[in-house]
């Protein structure tokens, strides 16, 4: 890989990715920064469409090799809440995990945010049909009841009659 | 009446009376993997029939139980579970019930009361199984109790959507429990006492309408 990325973000005026890359043709080895405008894209847009467009984008390719397109789309739906006039903190907290959160309150793209973020562990932990030491019907005994110890989410058990 | 709580008029619910016909429910918060669970069961092709007026996903599955050909409907949310509850058709006729929580997410598990609650107002007497998603994430909690299940009496299955952990035997246990339920109960009381309640609240309001043969069509779809 010529360029290998290091960091990026956005810029909102005018709307931009800007990447932060190591450069490792003629073993110079400078930190160098590229701006990359985003263009033909409104408060409308699909940014999964636009991260993919960007991703193969012929004269930003090579600089996007080491940029996975999840992240390439997280950046465009900040630039896109941005523009929609929602604050970046709200944003960021859509794009994050918090297990306390009520998962039921969100509206279909809220939830489908949600769910791209716990895609990363599912696919991860995943076993596949095509797998090689695939078993369909996987059984794997735990421990009984009476030798499993008690749960801390039952602690408060009075106050809510659970 | 019976179609009232049917609610839904593509689908004629009264099949589930055949004795070769059984429906399963899910029940669960959003994101707990209730359809990645179905989708790992049903792994060898599935096609799901969506019917998104009533944010609801039918799943097929034909099996043999003792050498009799069984063909099962899984009942899967698609968005309704964000109400915290379901319509009454979701629950009409079904033989069992899978209610599922995150073991990442305790206010999951916390909702199972109220899933539980609303169960049982419908269907008193089905078998239900509460399941533990997700282990993948951390195989501690297979060590831990939840007392939810003990004191419902209810089976517990740590099962991973992710890895497959147990979830073709949960589903697969689920389903015999469903068909023992079906041979064995008194559903058909139950439908009966039902109808009887349905009758006097309709005649009430029939009354107060002065609108009585209305009273007698099946409700308009809207209200799923
Ligand atoms: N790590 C892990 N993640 C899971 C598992 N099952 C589901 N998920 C994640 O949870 C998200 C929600 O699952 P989904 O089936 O859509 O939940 P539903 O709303 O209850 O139908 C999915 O996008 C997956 O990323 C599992 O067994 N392990
Ligand atoms: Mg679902």
């Amino acid at each position: 890989m010529p360029f290998v990325a290091k960091r990026c973000g956005v810029q909102f005026c005018p709307p931009s990715i800007v990447l932060i890359y190591e450069s490792n043709i003629k073993d110079t080895n400078k930190m160098r920064k590229r701006i990359i405008p985003v263009r033909n894209f409104s408060k409308c847009s699909d940014c999964c469409m636009a991260a993919e467009r960007m991703k193969h984008h012929i004269r930003h390719r090579a600089y996007l090799e080491s940029v996975s397109l999840g992240q390439l789309e997280r950046l465009h739906i900040v630039l896109r809440d941005h523009m929609q006039g929602h604050s970046l903190e709200h944003t960021l907290a859509s794009l994050r995990l918090d297990p306390e959160e009520d998962l039921n309150k969100l509206d279909d793209e809220e939830l489908a945010r949600k769910k791209a973020q716990m895609d990363k562990l599912f696919e991860r932990n995943r076993r596949r049909k095509d797998d090689p030491d695939f078993v369909y019907d996987l059984e794997v005994e735990f421990k009984g009841e009476v030798a499993r110890e008690p749960c801390s989410w039952d602690e408060e058990e009075s106050d809510d009659g659970f | 009446m019976a179609s009232d709580a049917n609610g839904i008029p593509e689908l004629d619910q009264d099949k589930y009376d055949a004795d070769e016909q059984v429906k399963i429910i899910c029940l669960g918060d959003s994101a707990v993997g209730k359809s990645k669970l179905m989708e790992r069961f049903l792994i060898d092709g599935y096609r799901p029939q969506q019917l998104s007026t009533y944010a609801l996903t039918l799943y097929k599955y034909n099996t043999t139980i003792d050498r009799k050909a069984v063909l099962v409907d899984f009942w899967d949310t698609a968005g309704q579970e964000r109400f915290q509850s379901m319509h009454p058709s979701y629950y009409h006729k079904a033989h069992a019930c899978i209610m599922v929580f995150d073991v990442q997410r305790k206010i999951t598990y916390k909702n199972l009361t109220s899933w539980y609650t609303e169960l049982r107002e419908y269907r008193p007497e089905i078998p239900c199984v509460v399941v533990a998603n997700k282990i993948d994430a951390d195989m501690k909690v297979t060590q831990r109790n939840f007392n939810f299940a003990k004191k419902q009496g209810l089976p517990l299955y740590f099962v991973s959507a992710a890895d497959g952990t147990n979830v073709v035997k949960m589903f697969k246990e689920t389903i015999k429990m469903a068909m023992s339920y079906k041979q064995n109960s008194s559903d058909f009381m139950d439908e009966v006492m039902r109808e009887l309640e349905n009758f006097e609240l309709e005649q009430n309001k029939d009354l107060s309408l002065q609108t009585a043969q209305e009273g007698l069509k099946p409700e308009s779809p809207e209200s799923v």
